[in-house]
């Protein structure tokens, strides 16, 4: 029954002026009725009357407590506040306008933070149980990571009771032909229980069984949903077909529902057939996850996974003996500590833009509330309660609030895709976007953000006496108002200074990034990746003979300077690492492992420093040489000894051509050159050994091509060149190099360019509060100014009070906020590449910029100002 | 016995009101508060005080409404016990009952 009367008193409500009538009508009908049986009793009609109402008892009371009983009293009394409210932001739409705007700024770029946010690091991975998922890596010491020999992972697979499941994966790359254009497709040879680890879903087919990776299965693979479409064409025999992976015509089992690995790069999955036995301990190469068994917890699977690592102390090579082996939970490690802290900056930096939004909005509601006093204290004479009067505007914040988060997830929906470049680089996290949780996230802060701003100016307006209000004419602002307002602007100076000091203190990074020394010349280089499939060239010899036909072809395309190859491209990573052996030292020097071609250092214009390049005559058969970067003869003449490292004979692991597994070989060291930047910044130059392709080739490699004309204009004439000598080679991953320097600095770069764009809108938010504060200030003091015009003032002096009292809020702002930068430098800092976070000129470009931008913001009114005329004014107010 | 006229007791207008339904068929709103008066004799009634009463029972689902024609030719709400109201007064009666034994026994109990 009581649902029944709740639902009953809301249609009440909004049938209330019916419900009013009917009953005015009944009390009629019934005083006529009382009226006639006392006429027909013996009294006088009059006397009928009286009696009739008398024993009616008080109309207006009944009707109120029908009216209360039959409707949630609030309930109305909200009703009609926000039709109240609506319609008082009707009549001035200009206010209305230019605070849900700004509030929807402030919210949208919050909800679109929150999106990317959220997806990164609070939902969970989009895997079942995705907390039961773990890396198991072999640490070397604590913190450290690196991958795994097979014989290793082996033995935990067969010795780990933790797991229900263990898979190893290392990225391939292979030539799909046969669908189409040849095309170089990105994918990962993983073990059958691969799947099983993260749970992934197929659309149909099946995943791999421990059959699949056994040596000498029949060729398979299974496709991401994304390629099934873009290769096939979603076609539905899919698993009838044999496409061909690099000549091999393999059996596709399944393809993968849509959104499994969504963001992961691979396109296809192969089963990863080991042979332990094969290889050596001390070739690390697979990355290994593993599925927790229900209920046991990390600390016991690490715990398990040390056991393990002692008992195979017999087989361990002696320079791993104290390495140990390392557990942790998947989603800690996918998101990178530099990720987090620019998430964590650029969520606080949009945290203070909404902040400056409220502000501003408070600003223009105390503004609002000085012209509405009247009004207030006329609501009260007529005996409105203060706290309905406070109900009331705080009802009107809410209203603005709910436009504002209305309109700013509009304006989220298109920033999201602003912020989502941010974090290309996590390979699977939830999807991004405006879900429930960004609309739950959106309204709550709305409704902080309307409690945060209505509750000073509710307090603000309705406070006060009705004749001191009634009595002001709406002249007066009380000095307390004009006091707050003040030290709301100078709170939005301070915090827009904090973040344009954030935005210039990055920018600085950037630039400096943009400086940064690559050791090589990048400009009107491109590149291009291709992979040699096995059964065109089953043997290292007929690989070098299509690089030594390859070469001289590119070169004779016109506008092509030279041409060169290598294993890895200039400024990315090079994952090879490989053991190097020296006389006398007892442990291996861990180093990169690069090929390259005698024309590599020449087209990237890297200098010899001593000895000599790799040439022509470093071939299969020849003497077997290496060339070493400074870094690595630093590294040699620190722990060997060895100064002069040219002439020298080490031994060095050399991967073997097309299958896996290392030989050591002795190799003179014939040059040294000026260390080439191998990874990001903030990274110390590895140890790089290179290698001649010719004498240690491998079927994928890069093509570096410098020309004199655009790159772009050129990449045709390469593909035809290519083409000449092997038809059906596909080539893949086509940039300049400019645009792969750009990609390592990404990581820096777009924390710089988000915060550089909250930082802007933050500073014309200020700028807006500052203006409307004078505005009003101005507008209200005419009175004053006027009169001190008429005893003598002249127009400069007056500007030039104005313009004073503003600088003096924007100094105060400006202090404060340079005392934000310094409680904030340490955030900051993990951000910045070569730049203090207290550097004194970024400091210093901020400050002045906050400075110019308030004294624009103060011009106006201040002109406005200066061109009072004495005469009206005085008339005016007569 | 006192000849002063006595208010409503506190919370059982409800119950006046359902039983002068369930006794007397269909009533409009002045029938039901003079029916009241006639039968209580000594009860002073604010006649008016009834609409919310019949407000409340309708939202509770215990009475109905129909309109219909007045003595004076006037359209007028008719109010009807709905069978949730029967149930209701039954229940209203017997909790009555119980209140007032249980009042009783207590005022007559010897120390």
């Amino acid at each position: 029954m009581r649902v029944r009367r709740a639902v009953q008193r809301i249609l009440a409500l909004l049938r209330g002026s019916r419900l009013d009538r009917e009953l005015n009508d009944e009390i009629l009908a019934h005083l006529e009725m009382a009226e006639r049986d006392a006429v027909a009793a013996g009294l006088s009609p009059d006397e009928a009357r009286r009696q009739a109402r008398r024993r009616f008892g008080p109309v207006q009371a009944m009707r109120e407590a029908h009216r209360d009983d039959r409707s949630a009293r609030w309930i109305e009394n909200l009703v009609k506040d926000v039709r109240y409210a609506a319609g008082s932001l009707f009549r001035d739409p200009t206010f209305t306008v230019v605070a849900v705007g700004v509030l929807a700024l402030g919210i949208g770029a919050n909800a679109a933070m929150f999106s990317v946010v959220d997806a990164v690091l609070l939902k969970p991975l989009p895997f079942p149980d995705p907390d039961r998922i773990v890396r198991v890596w072999e640490a070397p010491r604590p913190g450290a990571t690196n991958a795994t020999s097979a014989p290793d992972f082996d033995d935990w697979r067969r010795l780990a009771t933790s797991f229900d499941a263990v898979a190893a994966e290392q990225w391939v790359s292979a030539a799909l032909t046969g669908a189409g254009e040849p095309r170089r497709l990105r994918g990962k040879a993983v073990t059958a229980e691969y799947f099983t680890v993260f749970g992934a879903t197929l659309r149909f087919g099946r995943s791999f069984t421990p059959d699949d990776d056994q040596p000498g299965a029949d060729p398979a693979v299974v496709l991401s949903y994304t390629a099934w479409h873009t290769y096939f064409g979603g076609d539905p025999d899919i698993l009838q077909r044999r496409p061909f992976f690099d000549g091999t015509p393999h059996r596709v089992l399944g393809v993968l529902a849509p959104g499994a690995f969504g963001r992961e790069a691979a396109e296809f999955w192969k089963p990863l057939a080991l042979r332990p036995a094969d290889h050596p301990r001390s070739f690390h190469w697979l990355t290994v996850h593993a599925r927790l068994r229900e209920g046991v917890t990390i600390a016991r699977a690490r715990a398990e996974m040390h056991g393990i690592a002692a008992a195979l102390a017999d087989v361990t090579p002696a320079y791993k003996q104290d390495w140990t082996i390392e557990v942790a939970p998947l989603d800690a490690l996918l998101v990178g500590e530099g990720l987090r802290q620019s998430l964590v900056v650029a969520f606080g930096a949009v945290g203070v833009v909404l902040l400056i939004a409220c502000a501003n909005v408070t600003n223009l509601l105390l503004a609002r509330g000085v012209a509405r006093r009247k009004e207030m204290a006329i609501r009260a004479a007529l005996g409105a309660s203060r706290g309905r009067l406070i109900a009331q505007l705080l009802t009107e914040s809410f209203v603005l609030c709910l436009l504002g988060g209305a309109v700013g997830l509009g304006l989220a929906v298109l920033m999201v895709d602003a912020v989502n470049p941010m974090i290309e680089s996590v390979p699977y996290t939830a999807e991004v976007s405006l879900d429930l949780r960004v609309l739950g996230f959106v309204a709550s802060v709305a409704l902080a953000v309307a409690v945060l701003i209505g509750t000073l100016p509710a307090l603000q307006t309705s406070v006060g006496s009705l004749s001191k209000s009634l009595g002001e004419s709406g002249r007066g602002s009380s000095a307390g108002r004009a006091r707050l307002r003040r030290a709301i602007v100078v709170a939005e100076v301070a915090l827009s200074l904090v973040l344009v000091c954030g935005a210039a203190l990055l920018f600085r990074s950037l630039d400096n990034l943009q400086r940064l020394e690559t050791g090589i010349r990048i400009d009107d280089v491109v590149t291009l990746a291709a992979d040699l499939p096995l059964e065109a060239y089953p043997t290292p010899e007929r690989a070098v003979a299509f690089y030594d036909a390859l070469i001289p072809h590119i070169e004779s395309v016109p506008g092509v300077r030279r041409a060169a190859l290598s294993s890895h491209l200039p400024l990315q990573w090079i994952g090879n690492g490989e053991g190097l052996q020296v006389a006398g030292l007892a442990e291996m020097v861990n180093v990169r492992f690069k090929r390259v071609d005698p024309g590599y250092f020449a087209a990237l214009d890297i200098p010899l420093v001593a000895g000599r390049g790799i040439t022509e005559e470093d071939r299969a058969g020849g003497r077997r040489v290496v060339v070493i970067n400074q870094a690595l003869a630093a590294r040699l003449a620190e722990a060997a000894g060895m100064t002069d490292s040219i002439g020298q004979t080490v031994r060095l692991g050399c991967p073997r051509y097309a299958t896996t597994g290392v030989d050591m070989a002795d190799v003179e060291i014939v040059g040294i050159i000026r260390s080439e930047r191998v990874s990001g910044p903030g990274r110390p130059d590895p140890p790089v050994v290179y290698v001649p392709i010719g004498q240690v080739p491998r079927t994928d490699f890069r093509l570096l091509v410098r020309t004199h004309l655009e790159p772009a204009a050129v990449v045709s004439g390469i593909r035809e060149a290519v083409r000449r000598v092997d038809p059906n080679l596909p080539l893949g991953d086509i940039a300049t190099m400019q645009e792969v320097r750009d990609r390592t600095l990404s990581a820096f770069s777009r924390p710089a360019w988000v915060i550089g764009a909250f930082a802007v809108v933050a500073a014309l938010l200020t700028a807006l509060g500052l203006y409307g504060v004078l505005a009003h200030s101005v507008s209200q003091r005419r009175r004053e100014i006027g009169i001190r015009m008429a005893l003598g003032a002249r127009a400069p002096d007056v500007l030039k009070q104005v313009l004073t009292s503003a600088m003096a809020l924007v100094g105060v702002g400006l202090v404060l906020g340079l005392a934000g930068a310094f409680a904030v430098r340490r955030i900051l800092g993990t951000l910045l590449f070569e730049v203090s976070p207290l550097d004194p000129g970024a400091l210093v470009l901020a400050s002045v910029v906050m400075a110019a931008i308030g004294l624009i913001a103060a011009l106006l009114p201040a002109g406005r100002a200066a061109r009072v005329q004495p005469i009206a004014v005085l008339r005016e107010e007569g | 016995m006192s000849t002063q006229k006595s208010e409503v007791p506190y919370g059982t207008l409800d119950l006046l009101v359902l039983k002068t339904l369930d006794t007397m068929g269909p009533l409009h709103g002045y029938g039901i508060a003079r029916r009241i008066e006639q039968v209580s004799e000594t009860l002073r009634l604010s006649q008016g005080s009834i609409y919310p009463a019949l407000m409340r029972l309708e939202q509770q689902g215990w009475i109905r409404t129909e309109w219909g024609v007045s003595e004076t030719n006037r359209k007028v709400k008719f109010y009807a016990l709905t069978r949730a109201g029967t149930k209701q007064l039954g229940e209203a009666v017997k909790q009555w009952q119980n209140t007032t034994a249980l009042v009783a026994r207590f005022l007559e109990a010897k120390p």
